[in-house]
């Protein structure tokens, strides 16, 4: 290692322990840090609508989602095109709680927390049922065990009274120190919530492939006979990738429900699944800053292209609903851009930049 | 010198003075007052078919409302936003009209009215939804319904075929839209049979996006099935009477013996369900409150000058769902006119009384609806009265009188 632990250029790990450090340099560490800390302070220093909160919020549930649907298919090359209905469990959890004990019970104002968890542990038993099939199957065929999931799971809260037929199940407002968190701050509340959740599960993951757990999904990934070979049980192993991005889900979907104050089908169909999907890929499968970028870049460019085709909408004759096609032929052409000219995400555009100023000023 | 100076910067500042008050001044006496309100629909995505020209028609009623000074200096500002069908987006939309300060919400899908409820609730601000889902006004102080419930269009609908049906019992299968909104009609109606309609409910199907229904016409033949009637949009309406004209099986006129007669709640029929399904709409029974451009009269006159003054197209300025649009947005200047008629302040609670106090002798009548809107705190459905129509020679034509509902009463 570099004697100089603030501005290393180059690779000198002289153990194992240091490879693994968190962050290379000291630099890095308190570049972070103070990252970290503005994205705790700005809501104090700057009042934003309750819009563009929720707009924030939004994408703050999406990298917990992504988080997770990056585990399964970025790092242990699995194809979820269910993720969604991973999501939708936890928030059902949470909805479904709230049906039977009351949206205002103690349980759901009071003890949010235990609630998220129990989002996140229902998404991890489900991960664990649909990953099952994936002891047998791979590639396409496991797609569309987990596609069939997402169908399942639709047609359930679709159809059973019990979920209400997929309309809106209320969650009540919750408690904090200072009382009910009402209307005005309730998502500045959520926002520091999820922020939190957010850091807890980022170095989660982070630390994990500092285990053999979590480099057991790589290797699976890379080739599961050599995994096998190496000791490692690679149907085991994709079961319980599938269970950690059903719990990371089932988090997502918790905090969705409260943060919306209840849970509907609509936020939970296939669309959404592929709206993951496209958000890890854009990111960059495979990274955990790609799960960042991600839902940041497809959020905002969701609320561009909603802009122009609303204005679209206002202009455009009746008969000629082109509007509509507006948003789904962006978002296509942007996957498949990214995959042709980008596969590695946004990520990669990431390493370049850090990469270039760690040894800036000279070139190499 | 230095006096000179002085004496021409007064005069410069006595320049600027008069002429930042000549040019503020108009403004500010000629200006009245802004009411802020907010619309969130699918101009785009899902039913946006019926959303463009439902936003076309609160658009241009608000411009006529402001051009032609209805309400004097003042003037109302709607906001207009898409939110694709998506209660999400309908909430952020909403979220921004609150942050901007509106006093009167126009929504449109029955999943956000309904996943919305609360927040109306606690911010306590009237609403108007394109919906007519019985369940928007259970628990709900807020929101009304601009014309009577799908139950109660689904239930008058029953009771015509019970009073022009010829023979037995009429055997009818219900033809719905697999969520709350197609659903929430049937169990009225089974209600209404409780309570003594005299009908069979043969079948009740949840269509999905079949481009093929003969299998399940020939099911509803071999039942003996006379009528369906349909709760759910025009697309599923329209591919399953297309199908039923193929086979053969649609009744020339009403309660055709051996064949069956299709009967449809609000959104199912329009000017979109003769484009969509052509020729076999030929006899298809509507049910709406609203007035129709194929059978003229002093509304339709009002919509389609209102469409032209506004440059829509034909398509639009015949819409059913353009006629929806101007209406809602004429309950809501209607309101704001008569708290001003009455010297209030415009808010929402002011405007929210003056719904609940629009009934007897201060029902209003739009000229696009069939019968008078009226409200109480009891009641939030607007238009009780409802006509029926059925497609004769390609268009809409009415048929008898607008009826209101026996049956809703008495299972109320």
């Amino acid at each position: 290692m570099a004697s100089n632990r603030w501005l290393a250029t180059g690779n000198f790990f002289t153990t194992y322990q240091e490879e693994q450090r968190t962050f290379t340099t000291r630099l890095d560490q308190l570049i972070f840090s103070i990252f970290l800390l503005t994205l705790f302070i700005w809501p104090l220093l700057f009042e934003l609508s309750r819009t563009y909160m929720l707009v924030v919020d939004n994408i703050l549930i999406a990298v917990v989602a992504v988080l997770g649907l990056n585990l399964v298919t970025g790092f242990a090359g699995l194809i979820s095109i269910g993720h969604a209905a991973f999501v939708g469990v936890g928030a059902y959890t949470v909805a479904s709680c709230s049906r039977m004990i009351g949206d205002s019970h103690i349980i759901i104002t009071h003890l949010w927390p235990v609630m998220i968890i129990a989002g996140g542990l229902a998404g991890a038993v489900m991960g664990a049922i649909v990953g099952l099939p994936a002891l047998r199957l791979k590639h396409l065929y496991l797609a569309i065990a987990t596609l069939s999931f997402q169908m399942i799971f639709e047609w359930t809260i679709n159809f059973m009274a019990f979920f209400n037929q997929g309309q809106t199940i209320f969650v009540g407002r919750v408690m904090w120190l200072t009382g009910e968190v009402g209307r005005s701050d309730h998502y500045v509340f959520w926002y520091y919530v999820i922020l939190i959740v957010i850091v807890m599960c980022g170095f989660g993951v982070r630390n994990l492939f500092k285990t053999r757990y979590g480099r057991a999904l790589v290797a699976v990934r890379d080739n599961d006979r050599a995994a096998d070979a190496m000791g490692m049980h690679p149907g085991l192993t994709k079961v319980y990738a599938f269970a950690l991005s059903g719990f990371l889900a089932g988090v997502a979907g918790a905090l969705h429900a409260y943060l919306y104050r209840g849970a509907g089908i609509e936020s939970f169909t296939l669309h959404h699944s592929i709206s993951y999907l496209a958000m890890a890929i854009v990111g960059g499968l495979g990274t955990l800053n790609g799960s960042f970028w991600g839902p940041a870049a497809i959020q905002f460019l969701d609320l561009q292209v909603e802009n122009v085709a609303e204005l679209a909408g206002h202009y455009m004759p009746s008969n000629m609903n082109l509007a509509t096609a507006l948003r789904p032929l962006t978002f296509g052409l942007v996957i498949v851009l990214f995959l042709m000219f980008e596969p590695r995400g946004i990520a990669n555009w990431w390493r370049i930049v850090k990469s270039y100023t760690k040894t800036w000023p000279f070139r190499y | 010198m230095g006096k000179t100076i002085r004496k021409n910067l007064f005069a410069l500042n006595l320049f600027l003075a008069f002429a930042v008050v000549v040019c503020i001044t108009p403004q500010a006496f000629a200006g009245g007052k802004v009411y802020k309100m907010g619309l969130s629909l699918a101009i785009t995505g899902p039913t946006s078919d019926a959303g463009n020209p439902y936003s076309k028609g609160v658009e241009d009623y608000f411009n006529y409302v402001n051009d032609t000074k209805l309400l004097g200096d003042d003037k109302i500002e709607c906001m207009i936003r898409d939110d694709q069908y998506q209660t999400a987006v309908t909430k952020r939309n909403f979220e921004d009209f609150l942050d901007q300060g509106i006093v009167f919400y126009l929504n449109y899908s029955t999943g956000s009215t309904l996943g919305l409820k609360r927040d109306f609730e606690e911010v306590q601000i009237p609403v108007l939804p394109a919906s007519f889902h019985a369940g928007n006004v259970e628990d709900s102080h807020y929101i009304f319904l601009p014309i009577a419930s799908y139950s109660e269009q689904v239930v008058s609908l029953s009771e015509y075929v019970v009073n022009n049906h010829k023979g037995d019992k009429p055997k009818v299968a219900m033809f719905i839209h697999p969520s709350a909104f197609g659903r929430g009609p049937v169990g009225d109606v089974e209600k209404s049979i409780a309570a003594g309609l005299n009908m069979e409910i043969v079948e009740v199907v949840e269509h999905g996006k079949d481009l093929d229904n003969t299998a399940m016409l020939q099911r509803l033949m071999s039942k003996n099935v006379q009528y369906v009637i349909c709760q759910t949009i025009q697309s599923p309406v329209a591919t399953m009477i297309k199908d039923a004209a193929r086979l053969g099986i649609s009744a020339n006129a009403f309660g055709e013996s051996g064949k069956i007669t299709f009967l449809g709640a609000h959104y199912t029929g329009g000017n979109d369900l003769i484009d969509l399904a052509g020729d076999a709409s030929e006899n298809f029974f509507w049910i709406t409150s609203y007035t129709i451009t194929s059978e003229p009269g002093p509304g339709t006159d009002f919509q389609l000058s209102l469409a032209k003054k506004y440059g829509r197209d034909d398509k639009a300025a015949n819409s059913h769902n353009y006629a929806n649009g101007i209406m809602v947005a004429q309950v809501a200047t209607e309101v704001v006119r008569r708290a001003k008629e009455k010297g209030l302040d415009i808010s929402k609670k002011t405007l929210h009384d003056e719904l609940n106090a629009m009934n007897g002798d201060n029902a209003y009548q739009p000229p696009t609806t069939v019968g008078p809107v009226t409200y109480s705190s009891t009641d939030r459905a607007g238009v009780d009265s409802l006509q029926i129509y059925a497609v004769k020679e390609g268009v809409f034509r009415k048929v008898g009188e607008p009826i209101t509902s026996q049956y809703m009463k008495k299972i109320k």
